[in-house]
């Protein structure tokens, strides 16, 4: 049995290596190559033209630690679509480790969050029955569950043994009249990064523009690459319900597959987050003339500057200008009420001292917050701020070189340990960075469980900087067991330690484990 | 009918079949003579106000769900942790019923231990023949090796006296002249079970070690745990901890092994305990440790008075609470803390620190005995939460005294309220008007759980609707991180439950948390 799965498997490579010249992956790597060339990209426009052919990606590094792959990263940008059944063609695990792994929110449909793979097995692989079970797989969700359409992912194995999702979904949709749409991105293409703007060339490709709203009005916008985490679109939905301002489709988070497919007639776009879908923002506004920006919800000046931007465009496609005063008249009351509530919090947090360490929630307007209600920031990362806000921050903060692009976890560890920062603000992925140097950290990334954009979302983030700056538990963290400080034991009482004691004891112990840590 | 023998089904589910809910109902308004359905709920809501509260707190006289048990069942506990020997509770055998079932519902074990039955005539003419009689019954029906003598209240109204009764036994032969029968008073109109585990064994140290010459042992360490319906758990952890520091103790009263028979074959009335041999060292100990200081205040002062130096805990729990015992320990021991030990402090620190995001700011309403309700507290502030009402229905005035400091000395103690000798029906009163996220308590919390919808979360005896909670540790760092599991999982579950709802919470109903 051994020996028939590796000649299986020889086979198949020698089918994957013409495919790569004919078939379908022909077409996935003139497909990479076009979104590598993204003018939309301010940083690929500096490029030269080698350059920019080697893609805007890092490359990957064997045997170091990497993130996520293509297809996560396409499943990232699609999944939080919530109406649609999201098929993964693959062996069970790209489906059974990525299930539902991440906190966008649905205010309806919950189909998004049930797990569909066709789970290819051995003899699926060996045998070539990969595109039969597809098939199979497909009308067995249009009879089960009557989907308004179906994703099919395709994963490294079912590539690599050369099955044509592009055929497989073409046909089904067809017998079955249901949009199905094949998403190639494979995880061996690259990075998440790169998967998330296939999954945009997906819809671009097979979604949106398929559907002509009857409805369309003068102030429908898209917004793209906000996901919904933990509902905090929410937060800015009634903002722009009380202009008046319809979100057409926001991409993906909280989506309906026909607000997608009809997204083509909004009047503007709100690009959120840049680097997953800027190639999805620029060609809709090359195909279909919707206008865009780059703008954020996380802080109280950027959330008012996105308002205005919003209004800005509808108004230059031909809206009313008068939402522009109306505009100006919300954000007046409303950041005047969220100033009043992050007011409360001054006598708490002033003084306390916090490193920004993210790409995913803009620097510049959460720094301005922060330091208005007297907190001081003592790093931020400026990975992807734009220009004039790195020129902001600058301005703002005390130091310059508070300001980094990204901080290696060896400097992380080693700053944070040195007791610099009252609290990190991070994704996951250096949450132990902090907890092991005996730091607060607050996660800002996706996995976090409250909502932090708009106005309301950023006093949220504030009051959680408060309760986990003052959590009791960091006095222990920080602190040596007692008996450490205890020379002579039988001298003191068990619950007494002096403060020379403490800071000593502290400093010894930060430092040893400091040196033993290591890379981390 | 509903019931047929192709599915039998269970009371739960039969009683809720039509006929079943008719006939009840029928038999409700034919012969109840109900109030309106409007009363009953205006009663019920009046119940959850602030005027009622009032009312309830002003009670003198009535008490309703009191969160105690009485002195004899703290004094048949503590026998259970002697080697092979007997409780003998001299009075009325119903009592004597009441302390086996409540022992066996909460251990799942059978719980051994005999009463002097007395009955009218003995109550008019004194106990003395049933003391004779049972004593030798006992002696010959159970082959204990001692038997430790406690009282009901019928047998302290009477005024039996237990020192001449015992020694008037001895000289009628219901038992060898030199046969170990220490005693205690119990009264349950006195204190609570912790002053009967107290009084027992105060009583069973006196008896070993009155006339004794002390000749003291460096650096040993007698530990009395106190009434612990977690003995089982939570004394196994403590001599790991001490075995690993290399502490030479004795553990004066333990029912760890009592409580926790293996079912191999064979039935052991009697199983571990503290050997009767090791009692009598133990007067050549260093010092005694109590772990529950209102377990143990007749017991500890005997204690000094000895000659050994004493040191009483609060259930030692958590961090800062563990840390103190073994710094104690350490310095009369004289030996060092463990690297391991050091490791598992760290670890639960380190388990504390991920999960505070989801603690902080938890309120909490606790109830139990005195030592645990101060332990629990403590714990509970550590973890960034506030025990907002801490109730000890035996609680004393130095109970509150002491809470009262300890509260102060965290600012999340700020709020807290502290309910000495008051009962669970005030409790109710409490988790309506100035509600909280979790309640601490025992298997009687269930019905405040079902009243008031405060998630009940049962670390304190007796846990009867729950099984084998008592066989793992609170105490110590592992303990520490069994009851912050358990607390984080209340949450878990409780969010899981409300965000579940599909199409109307579950936008939060997440995989990770």
């Amino acid at each position: 049995m051994r020996s028939g799965v590796a000649a299986g498997f020889s086979v198949r490579l020698v089918v994957f290596s013409m495919d790569l010249e004919t078939g379908t992956m022909s077409s996935l790597k003139a497909k990479i190559q076009d979104v590598f060339n993204e003018p939309g990209c301010e940083k690929n426009r500096g490029k030269d033209a080698k350059a920019r052919k080697k893609g805007c990606t890092k490359p990957l590094t064997p045997g170091a630690a990497a993130g996520g792959c293509a297809f996560d990263g396409a499943k990232i940008v699609l999944q939080p679509i919530t109406d649609v059944a999201h098929l993964i063609h693959a062996p069970l695990a790209c489906e059974g480790n990525s299930w539902d792994n991440r906190g966008a929110a649905s205010s309806g449909p919950t189909l998004w969050r049930t797990s569909f793979t066709t789970d290819l097995s051995e003899l699926d692989v060996v045998m070539g029955q990969g595109e039969r079970k597809l098939f199979k797989a497909i009308r067995e969700i249009k009879e089960a569950y009557a989907p308004p359409a179906i994703f099919v992912y395709s994963t490294c194995v079912t590539a690599l043994i050369g099955d044509d999702i592009e055929a497989v979904c073409k046909r089904a949709a067809e017998k079955f009249d249901l949009p199905v749409v094949p998403i190639n991105a494979p995880g061996f293409v690259g990075s998440k990064n790169l998967g998330n703007k296939l999954a945009g060339e997906a819809l671009l490709d097979h979604v949106i523009g398929t559907v002509e709203p009857d409805d369309a009005g003068p102030y429908d916008i898209n917004i793209l690459g906000e996901f919904n985490l933990s509902g905090e679109f929410w937060l800015v939905k009634p903002l722009l319900d009380r202009l008046g301002i319809r979100v057409r489709a926001s991409i993906p988070g909280d989506a309906r597959y026909l607000d997608v497919a009809s997204a083509h007639r909004a009047r503007a776009t709100m690009m959120v987050c840049s680097t997953a879908l800027i190639n999805l923002a620029r060609k809709m506004e090359q195909r279909w003339d919707i206008p865009f920006f780059e703008g954020s919800f996380y802080g109280i000046t950027d959330t008012s500057e996105a308002l205005r931007q919003i209004a800005r465009l509808l108004v230059k496609k031909g809206a009313d200008p008068e939402i522009l005063g109306r505009t100006e008249a919300l954000i007046l009351e409303e950041e005047a009420i969220a100033w009043k509530k992050l007011a409360a919090y001054r006598s708490r947090l002033e003084g306390k001292r916090v490193l920004l360490n993210t790409g995913g929630v803009k620097s510049w307007s959460v720094v301005h917050a922060l330091m208005e209600i007297g907190i001081e920031i003592v790093g931020t990362s400026v990975k992807k701020s734009t220009p004039e806000d790195k020129e902001r921050i600058k301005k703002i903060l005390k130091h310059e070189n508070h300001m980094f692009e990204t901080m290696a976890p060896r400097e992380l560890y080693a700053m944070l340990s040195k007791h610099q920062a009252d609290i990190m603000l991070s994704g996951g992925r250096t949450q132990f960075i902090a907890l092991k140097a005996k730091v607060p950290w607050l996660d800002i990334n996706q996995e976090r469980h409250q909502p932090y954009a708009g106005y309301a979302g950023m006093v949220e983030l504030v009051r959680q900087i408060d309760l986990s700056i003052h959590n009791p538990i960091w006095r222990q963290v920080r602190e040596a067991p007692p008996w450490d400080f205890q020379t002579s034991m039988k001298d003191e009482p068990p619950s007494s330690k002096s403060k020379t004691a403490t800071v000593q004891g502290f400093k010894k112990f930060a430092g040893t484990t400091a040196d033993d840590f290591g890379e981390c | 009918m509903p019931q047929s023998a192709e599915k039998i089904l269970d009371h739960a589910p039969l009683f809720r079949e039509p006929e079943y809910r008719q006939m009840l109902a029928e038999k409700k308004l034919n012969f109840e003579c109900p109030h309106q359905d409007q009363a009953v709920t205006d009663q019920h809501e009046f119940t959850k106000t602030w005027e009622y509260r009032e009312k309830s707190l002003a009670r003198e006289a009535l008490v309703i769900n009191p969160a105690k048990a009485c002195q004899p069942l703290g004094a048949v506990f503590a026998a259970a942790g002697f080697e092979r020997t007997m409780p003998f509770v001299h009075g009325s055998q119903g009592c004597v019923a009441y302390y086996r079932s409540h022992l066996s519902r909460h251990f799942k074990e059978p719980a051994s231990a005999v009463s002097s039955s007395m009955t009218e005539d003995a109550a008019v003419f004194g106990g003395l023949k049933n003391m004779v009689d049972g004593l030798a019954n006992t002696y010959k029906l159970y082959d204990p090796k001692m038997i430790a003598v406690s009282t009901t209240c019928m047998a302290e109204v009477i005024g039996d006296d237990l020192r001449s009764f015992i020694e008037n036994a001895k000289e009628e032969g219901s038992v060898p002249r030199d046969f170990d029968v220490p005693f205690a008073h119990t009264p349950a109109f006195v204190g609570s079970h912790v002053d009967g585990y107290d009084g027992t064994v105060k009583g069973i140290l006196e008896h070993f070690w009155k006339g004794k010459q002390r000749t003291e042992a460096s650096g040993t360490i007698n530990i009395i745990p106190g009434f612990d319906g977690f003995c089982v758990g939570n004394n196994r952890e403590l001599k790991r901890l001490l075995d690993l520091m290399g502490v030479s103790y004795t553990f004066i009263q333990d029912a760890s092994d009592q409580f926790d028979t293996p079912s191999d074959g064979e039935y052991r009335m009697y199983d571990g305990g503290t050997k009767i041999q090791d009692v009598r060292n133990a007067l050549n100990a260093e010092a005694t440790l109590s772990l529950q200081h209102y377990n143990t205040r007749k017991t500890l002062l005997y204690c000094e008075e000895v000659g050994q130096a004493t040191a009483a805990f609060h259930y030692p729990l958590g961090v800062q609470a563990t840390d103190e015992f073994l710094v104690k320990v350490s310095a009369i021991s004289d030996k060092e803390i463990p690297e391991a030990i050091r490791l598992e402090r760290g670890r639960l620190v380190d388990a504390m620190a991920d999960s505070q995001s989801w603690l902080h700011g938890k309120k909490y309403a606790i109830y139990g005995d005195p030592d645990f309700v101060y332990a629990m507290a403590r714990f509970i502030m550590e973890t960034g939460g506030e025990p907002t009402h801490c109730l000890a229905t035996n609680g004393t005035p130095a109970w509150e005294a002491e809470m009262k400091e300890l509260l102060a000395s965290s600012p999340f103690g700020k709020d807290a309220q502290i309910w000495a000798g008051k009962d669970l029906w005030a409790m109710r009163s409490l988790l309506f008007t100035e509600p909280v996220d979790l309640l601490i308590g025992n298997s009687y919390g269930k019905y405040l759980e079902r009243d008031t919808g405060t998630p009940l979360i049962r670390l304190m005896f007796p846990i009867f609707d729950r099984h084998h909670h008592h066989r793992f540790a609170l105490m110590g760092y592992q303990g520490g991180l069994r009851v912050l599991t358990t607390i984080l999982d209340k949450i878990f579950d409780k969010l899981d439950r409300e965000t579940s709802k599909t199409g109307v919470t579950d936008y939060s109903y997440d995989l990770t948390r």
